[in-house]
């Protein structure tokens, strides 16, 4: 499967986009009704004549006497346009309950934190020694609600992912949330919808919607440590990651690298994204070791101007990280 | 004055105050490829025998000294890389003071940046290889601003993460003490 | 009539105005420095100190407890609350060093030992003759950077005597055996790394064969540890971890915690994030007491890091409880954890007083311990089981303690979080009394509690971890507690859970306390008063200005003359004067972890320093 080809806001992918598409199209049907229908009268009141009726002057000082007709006609139209808000509002109120309602039965826990110009996603458990931590990258099992608490370290950002719900923003020294259902597999794309600084652009998120099974298995996956190098390049790579500039910010579970900054590198080259913004691949994985300032300019990463064979040596050791 | 004349005058002022900005708001990205060093010449509070010795400012401290984004880049990384745990926010702690006027291995932006790199024999740690030179340097310009030495408009009004200090517009002056007269 | 009535309205105005500048927030309910009586020393049974670890006083002191009980009881009765007003100096001694002087003098048969904060110097002086001459100087030369990694000040907690040698441990991490005699030494072993933040500060305990150390560094995201060495060699015999895998923990078959929260296996895993243990805290740098009679080995553990707790969901074991160990296996007997996710860094690492109290018309045998958290744990020594927690201060970031469950009630209105500050956390970090130790009267049943008075606003963050660097993530500011003191020294009823009488003083009382058979008790002050009260009352019965704040332990021996002796060594600094002895600015409210905004005013009230005073009763 790849990354679905464009975003939208109108698919059912989820429990919230449909129930904000049922709602989407509620409105729009008795808006579109109260819209033509008062199209229709103004068309009408420009197109029916004026009665020329003398006895309807003011100056004469006789009051204009009543039209039961008219009465009636905006009376009942009024009682129209009651009625399409009460609807308007109890379709509103009935998908935020269900909204809520999903919410309260969350089964499955994270934490996404936001920083410039990446997310920290964190899947939280009850038992604590079971918590993964990854970058950039969301899985989420079809069918079953999540709770996202949302943080952000430094500025306002905002989750989006169009395909399974609406916008909800990170906000410092705050914590928000918001409820996920997804209903349909498939990889979803994402992104910060909130200018959040000079790479606001490069802030995108992959959510990866699999089977139960297929979860689990990922999530397992995700807990074990760094499977240690094999091959002399690799070991070579091993020794800069965890006693050169790496490991002061990056965490490689099973290594002394443990920095918490940066994203978490356990498992990147399973991963679908590199940076936020590029497809994972060795070639992307070389372009962001050698020179990150040139791919996003300002980002945390420096760059350090590596030799040609220390970034051998780090990207091939980067690879065994699946 | 005639009119065309009044207005180039007007550009003409606008321009140099641009100009004039232009330093301070200038960003680094990037540093010089590894092999190049930080400076290990400069001499902290001491003695030239036989007569002062004229020192030679590094070119890269006019890059950094009173540079705002540089200044602003150092606070992030003066929290993240720990130096926050030692030193507080300038108070000392574990590490000696840093918003003071007593600098034990000097007080000149590349002096701090050879602290920094180098480490000191009491206990501050040497970052050469875990540290660009770029980040260095970056740190040492936010070092300088806890003593306030950068001008009032480099350093940050408001800080850029949760503050547990007074602005950085409100730090008082505190110029090293020191033997050489050229390391002010 | 006019007149009249101006005049009365300024007599009104001037009336007005002196009661309202008179009467201000800050005038504390007590007077500072002298003391406020609660109750009359208890009649009748009441404790006393375990018989096996605390034998009779031979006029030495050989250990910083004084003996295994942690008694720090001398049973010298020659000063009285009659004659301590004629207490008078006998010699000094300068250290030559200038930061915290936590250590108490030890004596041994004429000598003295003084162990001094780094560079970690043993002098040995004759006390013979007169003047006490230096015997000899050991220099352990210990690695300068290890000063890098020290969190609070570059202190040493003191030496310890055993057969012929004195064993004391280095900043860097190393335990040194000495030859008591001729200075040279004997061992040498290298127990810390200080490439990963650890130091050791801690003293000694020495019994049964062995010298058990532990590790300082919870600040520096070290794994905590302690370690048994063989006496005579040096060499490891049994490490003990405090956080991790079972096996690590040396817990095994023995181990039977007395409460739910503590049972299960691998805890020291379970309870935290991945990979979070390794890093986690859990240090030994406080107290450590043993009973002979069981062979166990009590001892406090410190707390988990970061300080951020965001970033170590869990309990967090095995960290800011007791452990009970076997000494020659260091197999884990039982473990009681005090704050389990700990929000406020009130390590458990404070003196276990073994003590032996009524109960229901028996003999029970207990521990006493005065926690950080602010109760005074009495807990049954064999199983661990919460006898009683009373708060011996003001306490808002707990509710009590549930002696069903032995779980401590937090105080959600006052949980730290990353993103936010929680402000008035009362005790603050240092906790309602820190490492200083109290000193325990068996003549009088009472407990003579050294400790502070202080709340403090604590604003979590994201902490990064980097070895040898801080793991905190947490700005603290700290300030006076309710009623506008700092500290206070507090004589404490254990059995029925309330104060005696208590000194309120200004400056948080850092010093250890030492209590003698004659009923006086001694502890100094952080600008410098050490002082002798009433052991029944707490009246202030004489006081000497010494050059320095005292935070050392008093300690009181027989010299070769047959007379009795009080020593201490002034030297501030530590946590809380590590403003002066770090030559802080006291401009930054957050330095020090906080303490700096609480001591703004010690600068001028003492300056650092390291002498040794040494007084007896004038002839």
């Amino acid at each position: 499967m790849s990354i679905q080809h464009y975003q939208s806001i109108f698919g059912n992918a989820a429990t919230e986009t449909r129930q904000f598409n049922t709602l989407f199209v509620i409105f729009l049907v008795v808006c579109a009704i109260m819209y033509l229908a008062v199209i229709a009268f103004l068309i009408l009141g420009l197109v029916r004549r004026r009665r020329s009726d003398a006895a309807n002057t003011v100056e004469e000082g006789r009051h204009h006497d009543s039209n039961p007709r008219m009465q009636a006609g905006l009376i009942g139209w009024a009682a129209v346009v009651g009625t399409g808000l009460v609807a308007l509002a109890i379709a509103s109120f009935v998908a935020d309950r269900s909204m809520a309602v999903a919410a309260a039965h969350e089964k499955l826990s994270i934490t996404v934190t936001a920083n410039q110009w990446w997310w920290d996603v964190q899947y939280n458990a009850a038992d604590n020694s079971k918590m993964v931590r990854t970058a950039n990258e969301i899985h989420l099992p079809v069918g079953v609600p999540v709770h996202i608490y949302l943080k952000s370290n430094d500025v306002i950002h905002s989750f989006w992912v169009p395909s399974l719900a609406g916008k909800q923003d990170l906000i410092p020294g705050r914590e928000n949330d918001i409820t996920i259902t997804p209903r349909k597999l498939g990889i979803y794309r994402g992104q910060c919808a909130e200018f959040c600084g000079a790479e606001h652009a490069k802030m995108a998120l992959v959510v990866d919607v699999d089977s139960y099974s297929d979860f689990i298995k990922w999530w397992r996956h995700q807990l074990e440590e760094a499977a240690p190098p094999a091959t002399p390049l690799a070991k070579a790579g091993y020794a800069f990651v965890t006693s050169r500039n790496c490991g002061a910010c990056h965490a490689i579970a099973g290594t002394p690298a443990s920095g918490t900054v940066g994203p978490d590198l356990t498992h990147l080259a399973s991963r679908r994204t590199l940076a936020a913004s590029m497809p994972m691949g060795e070639g992307n994985l070389y372009g962001w070791v050698a020179d990150p300032q040139s791919i996003k300019p300002g980002t945390r990463m420096p760059t350090i101007g590596l030799e040609p064979d220390q970034l051998h040596a780090v990207v091939a050791y980067l690879e065994t990280l699946k | 004055m005639s009119s065309p004349w009044r207005v180039s005058l007007v550009a003409i002022g606008l321009a140099a105050l641009a100009l004039a900005g232009c330093n301070r708001e200038e960003r680094h990205s990037r540093s010089k490829p590894i092999g190049e060093t930080v400076p290990a010449g400069t001499s902290p509070d001491t003695i030239w025998p036989g007569g002062t010795v004229a020192q030679t400012a590094d070119p890269r401290a006019r890059l950094y000294d009173n540079n705002a984004p540089a200044i602003a880049a150092g606070q992030q990384l003066y929290t993240q890389m720990n130096c926050v745990g030692c030193h507080s926010h300038g108070g000392g702690g574990m590490g000696p003071a840093l918003m003071d006027d007593q600098w034990r291995y000097g007080g000149r932006i590349d002096q701090i940046a050879t602290t920094i790199a180098e480490g000191r024999p009491n206990g501050m740690p040497s970052w050469r290889s875990k540290l660009t030179e770029d980040q260095i340097w970056k740190l040492a310009a936010y070092v300088r601003s806890l003593s306030g030495q950068p001008s009032k408009d480099a350093v940050a009004s408001r800080a850029e993460s949760m503050s547990s200090t007074t602005p950085q517009t409100l730090t008082p002056r505190e110029p090293a003490h020191t033997s050489d007269t050229a390391a002010q | 009539m006019r007149r009249v009535v101006d005049a009365f309205l300024v007599t009104l105005l001037c009336t007005a105005t002196a009661a309202l500048t008179g009467c201000s927030r800050s005038e504390p309910r007590q007077q500072l420095g002298s003391a406020t009586v609660y109750g009359t020393v208890p009649a009748g049974d009441h404790a006393v100190a375990a018989p096996a670890a605390s034998p009779a006083d031979d006029g030495n002191w050989v250990m910083p407890g004084k003996d295994y009980a942690a008694t720090r009881f001398s049973a010298l009765n020659q000063v009285t609350p009659a004659n301590v007003s004629k207490l008078a100096l006998s010699f000094t001694f300068s250290t030559a060093t200038s930061h915290g002087y936590e250590a108490p003098p030890l004596v041994v048969n004429g000598t003295m030992y003084l162990i001094t904060p780094f560079p970690n110097y043993l002098y040995a002086l004759d006390l013979t003759k007169p003047g006490a001459p230096t015997k000899w100087v050991f220099k352990p030369k210990p690695l300068a950077a290890s000063q890098g990694v020290a969190c609070c000040d570059t202190v040493n907690r003191g030496a310890v005597y055993d057969a012929g040698k004195i064993f004391f441990n280095t900043l860097d991490g190393q335990t040194i055996a000495v030859d008591a005699n001729s200075g040279q030494q004997v061992w040498r072993t290298q127990l810390g790394d200080i490439q990963k933040g650890e130091t050791i500060t801690m003293a000694p305990l020495v019994a049964g064969g062995k010298v058990l150390v532990g590790n300082s560094g919870g600040e520096m995201g070290v794994r905590g540890w302690i370690a048994a060495l063989d006496e005579g060699s040096g060499k490891l015999a049994w490490r003990a971890f405090n956080t991790g895998p079972d096996k690590d923990v040396l817990i095994g078959p023995r181990f039977k915690p007395f409460y739910p929260m503590d049972q299960g296996k691998d805890l020291g895993v379970r309870t935290w994030p991945p990979e979070a243990w390794k890093i986690g805290g859990g240090t030994v740098w406080g107290w450590l007491s043993y009973d002979p009679e069981t062979k166990l080995v009590y001892y406090g553990v410190g707390n988990p890091g970061p300080w951020n707790p965001d970033q170590r969901p869990g309990d967090n074991k095995w960290t800011t409880g007791v452990f009970a160990r076997d000494i020659d296996t260091g197999q884990a007997a039982w473990f009681y954890q005090t704050t389990p996710h700990d929000l406020f860094d009130h390590d458990d690492i404070n003196e276990i007083i073994l003590a032996d109290i009524p109960w229901n018309g028996q003999r029970r045998p207990v521990l006493f311990r005065p926690a950080r958290a602010g109760f005074f744990y009495v807990q049954d020594r064999r199983t661990g089981q919460v006898l009683s927690a009373a708060p011996f201060g003001y306490v808002n970031g707990y509710k009590g303690v549930d002696l069903k469950t032995g779980m401590i009630i937090p105080n959600p209105e006052k949980a730290t979080h990353a993103g936010r500050v929680v402000r008035d956390i009362c005790p603050a970090s240092p906790g309602m009394k820190d490492w200083n130790p109290s000193a325990f009267s068996p003549l009088t049943g009472l407990v003579y509690i050294p400790h502070n008075n202080l709340c403090m606003d604590y604003g979590a963050m994201q902490a990064n971890y980097i070895s040898g660097t801080p793991y905190v993530g947490a700005d603290v500011k700290m300030y006076a507690g309710p009623g506008g003191n700092r500290g206070a020294f507090t004589a404490w009823d254990p059995i029925h859970q309330k104060k005696v009488w208590e000194i309120p003083e200004d400056l948080p009382v850092w010093s250890p306390a030492l209590v003698t058979a004659g009923g006086v008790v001694f502890y100094g002050t952080m600008d410098g008063w050490f002082k002798a009260v009433d052991a029944r009352t707490g009246k202030q019965l004489w006081r000497f200005k010494a050059g320095s704040g005292i935070i050392g332990q008093p300690i009181s021996y027989r010299g070769p003359d047959g007379r009795q002796y009080v020593a201490v060594v002034a030297g501030v600094g530590g946590w809380a004067g590590a403003i002066v002895s770090a030559q802080m600015d006291p401009r930054d409210p957050t330095g020090a972890l906080g303490f700096a905004n609480a001591m703004k005013d010690l600068p001028q009230k003492s300056t650092a320093g390291g002498i040794l005073y040494v007084f007896t009763l004038a002839r």
